[in-house]
């Protein structure tokens, strides 16, 4: 049995006395995907920031393989600052921690390798604002990439891209996992959890955690997202979509 | 019409031109910045609120450089600490310079008419002397250009990392708030060191409008930073002899022909000196 790379147990967060998030416990082995679930304001962003060191927990307890890696959304990042796709991944490299110093020749290599990786070794040079809304997610997943994380926290890696990125992306993701690596992938797309080994349903609490086939039922899903939710009945099935938008929130 | 040479040549036009050459080094590598992070208020903010410093070091005879340091470094820090409180995020320090700005600003204009009657101190403290510096000025930006350099290289990759993404370089283990409050004070304490030879009114003109320029015709940040310098150079050098020309204080030309140039580049490139 694989080694355990992210173990959370009854974890509760918040923002002042106020709690965003309570009663969360998930355990995810090595080469293990998991998809968290949410509405916007469910406390997907916080699990993260628990994860990754910026939030104290206010109970409960987190244990990680390492310092996670973190792929933030494109909406976050200014398209008019001057930097090219090499330079972003670069930014990964001050994850070790030497920021005041330029960066080494192995650090240089390791950039342009992720670059390589994600399809855009021909566009290091390119200015990030330039690229495609695909070609930015995929030179985020560089800078994470870049850091060898053992767990990889990514923050709907697949929104608005295009579907040869998406492949590429989804490719990377398969290569990581076989790696030995953890992903945890917040998401808004129910029918893509199926495709994971596990699914974190968070609505303020966790509602479900376990397999596909366990999780994601019609009560577990209503609990996770109430009216939001829409189930469509056709020929072969049923299939859950969500009616949210696409923000920002806890 | 006189000759340029004598920029090099008059003892009082070459302080000027080298306190002008300092500043360009400081304007060229931290202009690059506040440009990038939308300092800009912020940095003329911090001048003019070395106001009331000023005004009570000149009325009883402390330094003004040490007033004025001391005044501008807590207006750094109330400024990142209130902005940190109510922004979005954290990160927004308009409002919080607008408001600290404001209670400066009404502390001096007290301090000089009502409580030191400071008088003809006042215009001098606005505008600068670039033509009456001594020798403690040019140290001053000397140092301050060292600092401003060696700051810029050593933290140059975090600034870009938060300013390109304030979220994704925190999960990188970098301070954004550390990153923000180093860059506040090395601009505040910068304001500081133009003050003596443009006044707190006109500091913007030394390292905003340099940068700005230089923003519309640059791809890099390196370019931005090299180019930055190249017109903060050119403009302190053409003001400067046109302030000589015109017989006229030097500060306002060299304003005037940033804010000119601005404007050309925004019209021929279609891009916003803002």
């Amino acid at each position: 049995m694989s080694a355990t790379a992210v173990r959370v147990e009854q974890l509760a967060a918040g923002y002042g006395s106020e709690p965003v998030l309570e009663h969360v416990t998930l355990e995810a082995r090595a080469g293990q995907s998991v998809c968290v679930l949410g509405p916007n304001g469910g406390g997907k962003t916080t699990l993260f920031r628990v994860l990754l060191g910026e939030l104290e927990p206010t109970a409960g307890s987190v244990e990680l393989s390492g310092r996670p890696a973190y792929m933030a959304q494109t909406e976050r990042t200014r398209l008019d600052f001057p930097v090219t796709a090499l330079d972003v991944a670069l930014m990964g490299t001050l994850a070790a921690g030497r920021w005041w110093l330029p960066p080494r020749r192995t650090e240089r290599d390791a950039a342009a390798v992720a670059l390589e990786r994600v399809g855009l070794g021909d566009r290091a040079g390119v200015r990030f604002g330039e690229l495609s809304g695909g070609q930015r997610q995929r030179a985020l997943l560089a800078r994470a990439l870049v850091q060898d994380a053992r767990v990889l926290l990514l923050d709907e890696p697949l929104s608005g891209v295009d579907p040869a990125s998406a492949r590429l992306i989804n490719r990377v993701f398969d290569e990581l996992r076989s790696e030995g690596r953890v992903l945890l992938v917040a998401s808004h797309d129910v029918e893509s959890a199926r495709s994971f080994d596990l699914v974190l349903c968070l609505n303020r609490h966790q509602v479900a955690f376990g397999a596909p086939a366990e999780t994601l039922n019609r009560a577990a899903l209503q609990a996770t997202y109430g009216h939001e939710l829409i189930v469509l009945e056709d020929g072969g099935g049923t299939r859950a979509v969500t009616v949210q938008h696409h923000e920002h929130g806890h | 019409m006189p000759s340029p040479l004598d920029l090099a040549d008059l003892p009082f036009l070459r302080e000027a031109l080298l306190e002008l050459v300092l500043l360009a080094v400081t304007g060229g590598v931290l202009g690059a910045w506040i440009v990038l992070r939308r300092l800009a208020f912020f940095s003329h903010a911090a001048g003019s609120a070395t106001f009331p410093g000023l005004v009570a070091a000149d009325a009883s005879g402390v330094s003004p450089t040490i007033a004025g340091l001391a005044v501008a470094l807590g207006y750094a820090g109330g400024v990142q600490r209130a902005g940190r409180a109510a922004g979005e995020g954290g990160r927004d320090h308009g409002e919080a310079t607008a408001l600290l700005l404001v209670a400066a600003l009404a502390t001096g204009v007290i301090l000089a008419s009502d409580v030191f009657e400071s008088g003809a101190a006042v215009d001098r403290l606005l505008f600068g002397t670039l033509l009456g510096l001594d020798t403690a000025d040019l140290v001053l930006s000397a140092v301050v250009a060292v600092i401003a350099a060696a700051g810029a290289v050593a933290l140059g990759r975090t600034w870009s990392a938060v300013g390109f993404d304030p979220d994704g370089a925190d999960a990188l283990g970098l301070s954004a708030a550390r990153a923000d409050l180093s860059l506040l004070v090395l601009v505040a304490v910068a304001a500081v060191a133009a003050i003596p030879a443009v006044g707190v009114l006109l500091v913007t003109a030394i390292y905003v409008l340099p940068a700005a320029a230089a923003r519309m015709f640059t791809t890099s940040i390196r370019g931005l930073v090299a180019c930055a310098l190249g017109v903060a150079l050119a403009e302190g050098i053409v003001g400067l002899y046109l302030a000589y020309w015109l017989d006229v204080p030097a500060g306002p030309p060299v304003a005037m022909l940033g804010a000119l140039v601005c404007l050309v580049l925004a019209a021929a490139t279609g891009r916003s000196a803002a």
